[in-house]
């Protein structure tokens, strides 16, 4: 007889969805996290996309703290001179609200206590060794020498799973499956904010951007959400390409973010409230291990659970959606009474029927188009040559716009045919 | 005895008002408590004896009891109530006292030399007072051999050692010790425990004698000290009495029976 | 923006008793590349003198160094009882 149904490993979207769903269901659960107080060791580069929530905590929108609905999207390339972006903003956001930006101490220890809530025994400010395992079956986890045993385990302990990785669930992680995430939060006031990004009330704006000034090899994405009083900034960087570069540090990849031209006014004036930094699963479908086997099941970022194709950056979704899936998973091997790695097969099912592992397969390879010469160079070269040509009037006669093109293509470094050819596999990737 | 006190790292002073700012402040067990805990717990690990931990405080202060109990407390008592709120450290001690009375026998109270959110010292020695019991202030490291205790008390240019007979109350201070962790086991088990919740009922104490009403200190002023402007000045070994001679007029140092 | 002046801002319980990442500097005695110090974004990886210095202490737990070490001598763990960092925004 185990002493638990379930021990969930990490109280985070993933970790407290799968707490809150069997809570609910009255199994008998124990929530562990590593923070005190959770959330406190957390951080996203991204934006609550869609409503998973609902699922678990119907007035998700009042009880969890959000900063501000996003109505206003951008993605943006950033060479050394321009900035070119596709700007979207539209009134159909605020009647169908399609994302929030958040700030996950807040967040997270706000769906703790719903996990607590919900009759969850949450402990914090412990950190679990590794799983016990039995006979090569799961049985509950380990700490400071004592096994707490458990009909099942999710593991859902975010980008850098110490504890599936020393159980040997997972491989260890390495430079194809996580970049490196950096981040700074900047206070500036509310209405200053709302000045600058032209948002009213609530509204928030939420930008993506292609570093195309970088020199060398390194390649990084960038982000910028609006939070209520704060601003989230930060700089997303390719593990493999910084590696091969060998001569930029991460560090000043954030630093000449900030204070690019076209960002630095953004933020003017504004107070650094928090530095900091932590992984970002990208290696889509072939970076997911194995996710569950005998009495162990793993979800969220753990799990690789995360997706950019540089116009969108999701995880915090898919960690809600697969925590409850692990949860719903375990609910149904109690009502068997078996928690056999065959009887926790349905949880891969689930993910294969939701968008979670739709959305990975579709986009399987995304990674060589985010993170590419193409993307991150040529493009940005050729756009800002063409627009600049366009724009820039020079008192001589006007050429074609195809002619623009080719010529603004010549000196982005790519020959006619390689381009043609990576801008078809960028467009099927996509 | 612990307290949970707002983070002295999260805790900032409001540029405009000159006020402490404690709102954003997440709570954390006083770290001078840490270490008085982690004394306790090393005397309870050579003695075997009973360790309940007290605290007074707001609800919330039940996850500072459930840590402690995480690393090996055997009870946790919370000192809740309304009525208690807005205590002084006279109040405070005084209803502490009156809790650990409640307890019954006991050999050893042992508490952090002064908090970080108020950092007065009061207390400890306070609740000796009205427990009418011996104290040793600033001790460091203790252990109990059979009816005593022996501490070393830090005393800046000195280390003191002291045996003295028990009951006794010891006041610890900050960073003698480096505290131990909790485990999941004890934590999951003080959860099933639980803490026991003491209120105005529970201590029975006349109600002018407690919170706000029992507290006879009176906040005359607060002041803000003015930032000094520091002012660097190179000088070679031949300028020094010279040197000596500027400090001087300028007051910065005086003749020894001036001071 | 110096990083010292980034970490100053964060709030952290170090833990004097345990380092939850080690280095075997004999190993990075001999390091070809040392992309540890290019990967950390709390830059506690330094070279002084030639020589490869680390401090946990400031550690922000991304985790960088752990995959950017490809010789094997940093080990990582999690830092345990709720030491470490403590984020207040995330």
């Amino acid at each position: 007889m185990s002493e638990f149904d379930a021990i969930v490993v990490g109280a985070g979207p993933a970790g407290s969805s799968a707490a809150i769903r069997m809570a609910n269901k009255k199994l008998n659960v124990l929530l562990v996290e590593r923070a005190d107080p959770p959330g406190s060791k957390n951080v996203s580069g991204g934006i609550l996309w869609g409503n998973a929530l609902a699922e678990i905590i119907p007035e998700w929108e009042k009880d969890i703290p959000l900063e501000r609905l996003i109505t206003h999207k951008g993605t943006t390339f950033l060479t050394k001179d321009s900035s070119i972006s596709i700007d979207f903003r539209s009134t159909k956001f605020l009647e169908n609200h399609s994302g929030y930006s958040v700030l996950r101490a807040r967040m997270d220890n706000a769906l703790a206590n719903s996990a607590r809530k919900a009759g969850a025994m949450v402990v914090t400010g412990v950190t679990v060794d590794r799983v016990a395992k039995e006979e090569g079956k799961v049985v509950g986890v380990e700490q400071d020498g004592e096994i707490i045993t458990s009909d099942a385990v999710i593991l859902a302990e975010g980008a850098n799973p110490r504890v599936a990785i020393d159980s040997g669930l997972r491989k260890p992680i390495g430079d194809q499956d996580v970049a490196i995430g950096v981040k700074q939060i900047i206070r500036l006031p509310e209405n200053t904010i709302n000045e600058r990004f032209n948002l009213k009330g609530s509204e928030g704006f939420a930008g993506e951007y292609v570093l195309s000034y970088l020199e060398g090899e390194a390649e990084a994405g960038g982000f910028l959400y609006t939070n209520k009083d704060t601003i989230s900034i930060g700089a997303v960087i390719s593990s493999s390409k910084l590696r091969e570069d060998g001569q930029t540090h991460s560090y000043d990849i954030m630093e000449s973010f900030v204070q690019h031209p076209h960002i630095a006014p953004l933020l003017e004036g504004g107070k650094l409230e928090e530095y900091s930094a932590h992984l970002v699963c990208e290696g889509g479908i072939d970076s997911v291990p194995r996710i569950y086997g005998d009495g162990y099941l793993i979800a969220g970022d753990a799990a690789g659970f995360s997706f950019s194709n540089g116009l969108m950056i999701q995880g915090m979704n898919y960690a809600i959606t697969s925590g409850i899936a692990a949860a719903d998973t375990v609910i149904e091997a109690k009502e068997r009474g078996n928690f056999s790695s065959d009887s926790l097969a349905s949880y891969e099912r689930k993910l294969e029927d939701s968008y979670v592992l739709k959305d990975l397969k579709n986009f399987r390879n995304i990674d060589k188009v985010t993170w590419s010469r193409v993307t991150h160079r040529a493009i940005p070269k050729i756009a800002e040559n063409l627009l600049y040509s366009m724009y820039h009037e020079t008192g001589r006669p006007k050429k074609h716009l195809m002619q623009m093109i080719l010529e603004s293509s010549r000196d982005s470094g790519m020959s006619k045919s390689q381009l043609i050819l990576e801008s078809y596999r960028m467009m099927r990737r996509m | 005895m612990i307290k949970q006190v707002p983070d002295a790292e999260e805790i900032f002073i409001d540029p405009v008002k000159f006020t402490l700012n404690r709102a954003s402040a997440r709570g954390i067990i006083n770290p001078a408590d840490e270490n008085a805990l982690e004394l306790a717990l090393q005397i309870k690990d050579k003695t075997g004896m009973e360790l309940v931990v007290i605290t007074m405080g707001p609800p919330q202060a039940e996850t500072a009891l459930i840590e402690c109990m995480g690393r090996g407390a055997d009870r946790g008592i919370l000192i809740t109530d309304r009525v208690f709120a807005a205590a002084d450290t006279y109040a405070t001690s005084l209803t502490l006292a009156a809790a650990v009375k409640k307890i019954g026998d006991f050999n050893l109270v042992v508490a952090g030399e002064s908090t970080t959110d108020s950092g007065t010292g009061h207390v400890g020695p306070g609740v000796a007072q009205f427990l009418d019991i011996d104290q040793v202030t600033y001790v460091t490291s203790a252990y109990v051999d059979k009816e005593n205790v022996h501490c070393e008390r830090d005393l800046e240019d000195a280390v003191e050692v002291v045996e003295t007979p028990m009951p006794v109350l010891l006041t610890v201070l900050m960073n003698s010790n480096i505290p131990r962790h909790s485990t999941l086991r004890k934590k999951i088990d003080a959860i099933r425990k639980g803490i026991e919740k003491w209120d105005h009922d529970t201590l029975n104490l006349p109600p002018d004698w407690v919170g706000l009403k029992g507290s006879p200190t009176i906040v005359g002023a607060l002041r803000i000290p003015q930032e000094r402007k520091r002012e660097g000045k190179l000088i070679t070994l031949d300028d020094i009495p010279e040197m000596v001679k500027e400090l001087y007029e300028k007051g910065v140092i005086g003749k020894e029976e001036e001071l | 923006m110096e990083i010292e002046e980034k970490l100053s801002v964060l709030n952290y319980k170090t833990d004097k008793s345990y380092a939850h990442i080690t280095v075997n500097l004999d190993i990075c005695e001999t390091c070809p590349d040392r992309f540890c110090t290019f990967g950390c974004p709390a830059k506690c990886y330094t070279v002084i003198d030639n020589r490869l210095n680390f401090k946990y202490e400031d550690c922000v737990e991304c985790g960088t160094c752990f995959f950017a070490c490809s010789h094997g001598s940093v080990k990582w763990t999690n830092p345990k009882g709720g030491h470490g960092v403590k984020y207040k925004f995330g």
